[in-house]
């Protein structure tokens, strides 16, 4: 299980970055903290014929928050986002996510610009972004694109990034006021992938009935998926019993998984709902 | 003059941490040979086919690759079975050959070897090893496998059978027509195996000089390796030195003959160059032995008032592909355990071992016992429920008496020769009850009927079983006394972790009356211990320590002669050996002791186990919060070492009853081959273990030891299963297969509602 | 900096258990495998995918995969492993803890829980036990279940924090 042959350049700025990705053509990989893509060079599946190393890159490893939202560089690394005492209310659904990749070791050098553009099925970071309504700067030679996570994820282990791309961060729009978030997932063990990941964002108005919603859910396709209806199902209730069971109920209506060998696609549905009914039980019970 | 004792049931500290914490332990992969070369497996990415072609030349264009071989160069040979107690035409006749010849059986059966100057260059060249494979219809489970119109995976054996034990105790009909109550079910033990934490790996010199081969990378049986490579090598076994360095765990699985270790030997032999083979993970995971999948149809028969009368079990246990090493044990095994510590007025049984087109089976700690159990001790509950009777209750009335015992087994006609299903000592009522005890039965049970809710049920599993134990034929030993005082133990055992050097070396102080630093064991070179058999069956305190014990005596009496004294009355102290009256002499002066333990027959021992589980009914995860396991060890040499052998064989029956599994598609293609897919429990999953080691002496050896590497593994499976089967309700579906990952226990909860 | 060829080998600068040390290895070797040809065997290979653990050890002070990490990674970084952790023949108080804990058996995990403990103790001194076994769930140990090795940890925990009191 040893990576193929490859040539390595690192960067020593982003635009040499981006011309070391010009250079190299469209069969080249960028490398930042390699967790997932070291492993797919044992397993031989992944093939590049170039790595940049973009790893320890200045500038890119900061978040910041203001009045406009929050934006998270690229190189900042899980266990940042973990232990980030900026990363409550709105935003607490990221701290909750990064806390449940892999291990503490994989934490300490995985990238949150990485695990975008690998784009796992299976990743928490995809699934908690898409619930913020988050964007992506990407760059090339070219210029900058800002791409809507919507829009970001096409299929597992895809997104619309091209060869010369690199994604330099996310930018999370001012939170509707009040909006909480969290996420939860289920995996057979502390740190394997989960079977079923769920990220919800919700904002009450005055009157304690739900304005904004979002409730998104991992590992049941190819991409995140919006679970359009149970939102409308909690839209204008006051998260009561009966909302969030009918919540529940219909993302897993709403979700095709696949059987897997792992994990049956009966047993994943069942999962969704109990997991969109546990967070959202815990948005309300943790702020009455 | 009085003797130093007491080190024989202490916790005397392990001997070999000290390298082991530091990083200078050396492990296969650390051995370095000038001009080692690295060889790298190509293997069969399907499961049955034949080879049409092989082609090598872009893979010998590479640069840096030596050789690229193929069945075509190597003599047509196959790895012999080791135990003549499971050699039988039959399974001679599906032996593996190192290289597959003509047809490709397994996924990871080897087809061709690549040797290049550096690993990464080998892996990057066995890549371009152009196979062409015509593909054949696969068997794919084991339940089918001997059915009639299967594919046979060697056409000259005529079907896909290897063996068959059938064994017969008492008038089976007439007590099921006696019965007030039987209960059926098929039950399935799944495939699951012991992933030790290093991986597999050799290293085969040859010295130009001599011609001998030497390969580092041996374990548990080195001298069976070295006979098997001599007859597969046309060498004489004094020409190869199997040398065994630190190994990172075995339970079974590592150390038997395989493939690679003929496939580097050869490659030295021809190359003449150090040739080294690391297994990676996923290799590990196809190449290494699998183990326990086994089907049974089993029923029981009883009386209303819960007396156990009479079972009758047809089994199908899993050989995979070939026989190995190992033989018919996959069959055997089972076979020998089934009837377990109860008085069964009768029984017939028959375990069979098919061929299906995976990986072959081997043994892993517990074999064919914890099967045994899993089926036994499940059914057994599946009785209770039907009688309203508690499951611990159920046992108790009908473990064979502590006044019972010795206890044979009377085999009667039509029954397979195995050895005698003997139990010559312990207390197995006084010994289960002693679990419940100390872990609260009865308040457990309790505890689990007032927990049990909505979001959580609790259940409680027991399970009791008989393990066999301290295989022969025999052991010698010998202990050797240097200048300096100090003495050396040498003896044919194996170090797999599990602390024998110390519970050697506390022996041989104890009857020597020397403190363990001046006590060294020697068992890590074939060419300095001539003659061993090895770490298998939880056999090395009681054979190869029995062994030390007489050699230690030999010496001592030796030394009493030499100066005309009682044996007792002599003391090695400072290089020299005293008697009474100031007589003494330089220690060298005595020379060697020596002793040999013969063990014709194999020791049954009595244990149980006891688990709590919470079950999470919305999600359907399972917890074990408290597992408790009893084991009469006989006699505990070193009661830390013991506990911590008996806690890690439970941690892993705690993985396979809920975690671990080898599953394949209907493709016969493996569906775990990382350590993602199967998944070894961590501390997260684990309770902490509790253990309660009993000592009823084994009769007929001067230590009384029956050993204990392997019991706590023996009961879990099935106690974790009795527990879950307990949190989901007596009425409910019943739990017939393992692991109960949380998937199947939501199929379970499903389909009760 | 410019590309360094498949076929090239790269000059790496590290700092290896406090000693300036120059590699020169490939771009795809792994730092594992690295240091393991530098003679610093004591960091193991039990899966090369990263869920074991056995090649754990410290970059920078925090615990890393080193199957998981290219030595061309690891350039201007101080690099520990297990060789550097006991100071002459005076035990690291966590080796002694394992010893004593019954914390190894085949020994072969036991470095990468090591180094894995070291960096959380390093960081987290006063890391509650909930904290310190989900940390060791990292990493995995055949032998022993793990158990022992959370109880050995928490003790070298307490060891530690008396010593500073």
């Amino acid at each position: 299980m040893k990576p193929p042959p490859f040539a390595y350049a690192r960067a020593e700025s982003l635009e040499h970055a981006l011309t070391l990705l010009d250079e190299a053509g469209e069969d080249a990989k960028v490398l930042a903290g390699g967790q997932s893509l070291v492993p797919l060079l044992a397993y031989r599946l992944a093939r590049p014929t170039h790595l940049i190393d973009i790893g320890r890159l200045p500038g890119l490893d900061t978040m910041r928050s203001d009045d406009t939202g929050l934006v998270v560089g690229g190189l900042v690394r899980h266990h940042e986002l973990e232990r980030s005492a900026v990363l409550t209310g709105p935003w607490q659904v990221l701290r909750e996510a990064a806390g449940l990749i892999g291990h503490h070791p994989i934490r300490i050098r995985g990238t949150f610009a990485g695990s975008l553009a690998h784009a796992d099925p299976a990743a928490e970071l995809p699934v908690a972004a898409t619930a913020l309504d988050a964007s992506f700067t990407v760059r090339s030679t070219g210029g900058d694109r800002v791409i809507p996570a919507a829009e970001f994820f096409v299929g597992p282990f895809m997104t619309v990034l091209e060869p010369a791309e690199i994604v330099v961060d996310g930018r999370f729009p001012a939170p509707p006021a009040g909006l909480r978030s969290a996420f939860a997932e289920f995996s057979p063990r502390a740190g394997d992938f989960a079977f079923v990941a769920v990220a919800v964002a919700v904002a009450l108005d005055d009157g304690g009935r739900v304005r904004h919603a979002r409730i998104v859910l991992g590992c049941v396709g190819a991409l995140p998926l919006r679970a359009g209806e149970a939102e409308d199902e909690l839209m204008g209730s006051a998260l009561t019993e009966q909302a969030i069971d009918a919540a529940a109920r219909a993302a897993a209506a709403g979700c095709d998984p696949v059987d897997g060998p792992h994990a049956s696609a009966t047993f994943r549905r069942e999962l969704v709902a109990v997991l969109v009914g546990r967070t959202l039980r815990r948005l309300r019970e943790d702020h009455p | 003059m009085t003797r130093v004792r007491g080190l024989v049931g202490a916790d005397v500290e392990r001997l070999a941490d000290l390298p082991l914490l530091t990083g200078a332990a050396r492990y296969v992969a650390d051995v370095h040979r000038d001009g080692e070369v690295h060889a790298r497996i190509v293997r069969s990415q399907v499961a049955h086919a034949r080879i049409v072609g092989i082609d090598t030349a872009d893979a010998e264009a590479v640069p840096g690759v030596l050789a690229v071989i193929t069945a075509d160069d190597l003599p047509d040979v196959r790895i012999p079975i080791r135990l003549p107690l499971a050699d039988t035409p039959r399974a001679r006749r599906v032996l593996q050959p190192p290289l597959a010849r003509g047809v490709v059986r397994y996924v990871g059966e080897p087809i061709a070897v690549v040797v290049a100057t550096d690993a990464y260059v080998a892996e990057d060249a066995a890549e371009l090893v152009d196979v062409d494979l015509d593909d054949l219809d696969v068997v794919a489970e084991v339940a089918t496998a001997a059915d009639p119109g299967m594919p046979v995976l060697h056409p000259d054996l005529g079907d896909n059978i290897v063996s068959s034990y059938p064994l017969h105790h008492g008038d089976v009909d007439a007590a099921f027509a006696r019965a007030d109550v039987v209960v059926r079910e098929r039950l399935r033990m799944h495939r699951h195996t012991a992933v030790p934490m290093e991986t597999r790996g050799a290293i085969a010199e040859v010295d130009p000089a001599t011609g001998r081969l030497t390969l580092w990378g041996g374990a548990k049986v080195k001298h069976a390796v070295r006979a098997a490579l001599g007859e597969m090598l046309s060498m004489e076994p004094a020409d190869i030195r199997i040398v065994e360095v630190n190994v990172g765990g075995g339970f079974g699985v590592r150390g038997e003959a395989y493939p690679e270790d003929y496939l580097v030997a050869f490659l030295a032999l021809r190359l003449r160059r150090p040739v080294k083979w690391i297994e990676d993970r996923t290799e590990h995971f196809v190449a290494t032995n699998h183990a326990r999948e086994q089907e049974h149809e089993l029923e029981i028969a009883a009386t209303a008032d819960g007396r156990l009368l009479a079972f009758r079990d047809r089994a199908w246990c899993d050989q995979g592909a070939y026989a190995r090493s190992q033989g018919t044990l996959p069959e055997l095994l089972p076979a020998l355990h089934l009837p377990g510590p109860y008085r069964w007025e009768a029984f017939a049984l028959e375990t069979t071992g098919v061929l299906t087109n995976r990986t072959p089976v081997g043994t892993y700690r517990g074999p064919g016992m914890t099967e045994a159990a899993f089926v036994r001790e499940r059914l057994l509950d599946v009785l209770a429920g039907r009688l309203g009777l508690d499951p611990a209750e159920l046992r108790r009335r009908n473990l064979i008496r502590d006044d019972d015992l010795p206890f044979t087994w009377s085999l009667g006609a039509g029954s397979a020769p195995v050895p005698p299903i003997s139990y010559q000592s312990g207390a197995f009522c006084s010994s289960f009850e002693t679990l419940l005890e100390r872990a609260g039965y009865d308040e457990l049970r309790r505890e689990a009927a007032t927990r049990s809710g909505d979001t959580i049920s609790v259940g409680v599993g027991v399970a009791t079983y008989v393990e066999v134990g301290a295989m022969g034929p025999f052991e010698d030993a010998r202990i050797a006394p240097a200048a300096d005082g100090s003495f050396v133990v040498h003896v044919g055992v194996a170090s797999l972790g599990q602390g024998v050097e110390t519970v050697l070396a506390q022996i041989a102080g104890d009857e020597l009356g020397v403190p363990m630093d001046r006590l060294r064991v020697d068992h890590h070179d074939t060419d300095a211990v001539p003659m061993g058999f090895g770490a298998f069956a939880s056999r090395s305190t009681p054979v190869a320590g029995n062994a030390v014990l007489l050699a230690a005596r030999d010496l001592r009496t030796k030394a009493a002669k030499l100066l005309g004294a009682e044996p007792d009355d002599v003391e090695f102290r400072d290089g020299h050996v005293h008697g009474p009256g100031g007589a003494s002499c330089p220690v060298q002066d005595v020379g060697e002791g020596r002793g040999r333990f013969d063990k014709p027959h194999p020791t049954f021992s009595f244990g149980a186990a006891l688990s709590v589980v919470e079950v999470e009914r919305d999600t359907g995860r399972v917890r074990v919060v408290r597992h408790v396991v009893v084991h009469d060890v006989g006699r505990a040499v070193n009661p830390a070492l013991v506990r911590g052998q008996l806690a890690g064989a439970a941690s892993q029956g705690i993985g396979a009853a809920l975690l671990e599994e080898l599953s394949y598609d209907e493709r016969a293609q493996p569906m775990a081959t990382t350590l993602g897919d199967y998944r070894l429990p961590s501390a997260g999953e684990l309770p902490d273990i509790e253990v309660i080691v009993l000592e009823h002496p084994a009769p007929g050896n001067p230590l009384g030891a029956k050993g204990a590497g392997e019991s706590g593994m023996v009961g879990t499976p099935a106690a974790v299963a009795n527990a879950v089967a307990d949190a989901l309700g007596a009425t409910g579906p019943q739990v017939t297969t393992l692991p109960l990952t949380a998937d199947r226990v939501r199929a379970l909860l499903r389909e009760a509602t | 900096m410019t590309w360094i060829g498949e076929d090239d080998s790269a000059a790496v600068d590290v700092v290896v258990n406090g000693r300036p040390t120059a590699m020169r290895v490939p771009a795809r070797r792994t730092l594992a495998d690295a240091l393991r040809d530098d003679g610093l065997t004591g960091t193991h290979l039990g899966c090369e995918h990263g869920v074991c653990g056995a090649c754990t050890v410290l970059l920078d002070g925090r615990p890393v995969r080193s199957c998981l990490t290219l030595a061309v990674q690891a350039e201007g970084a101080d690099v520990e492993t297990v060789e550097g952790m006991a100071e002459g023949p005076e035990l690291h108080v966590l080796q002694r803890a394992f010893h004593e804990n019954g914390a190894l058996q085949c020994g072969f995990c036991t470095p990468g829980f090591l180094m894995l403990a070291l960096g959380l103790l390093r960081a987290e001194p006063e890391a509650p036990p909930e904290r310190v076994r989900e940390v060791l769930t990292s990493n995995l140990c055949r032998c022993t279940g793990g158990g022992p090795i959370v109880q050995a940890v928490l003790a070298a925990q307490r060891e530690l924090a008396g010593d500073v009191a």
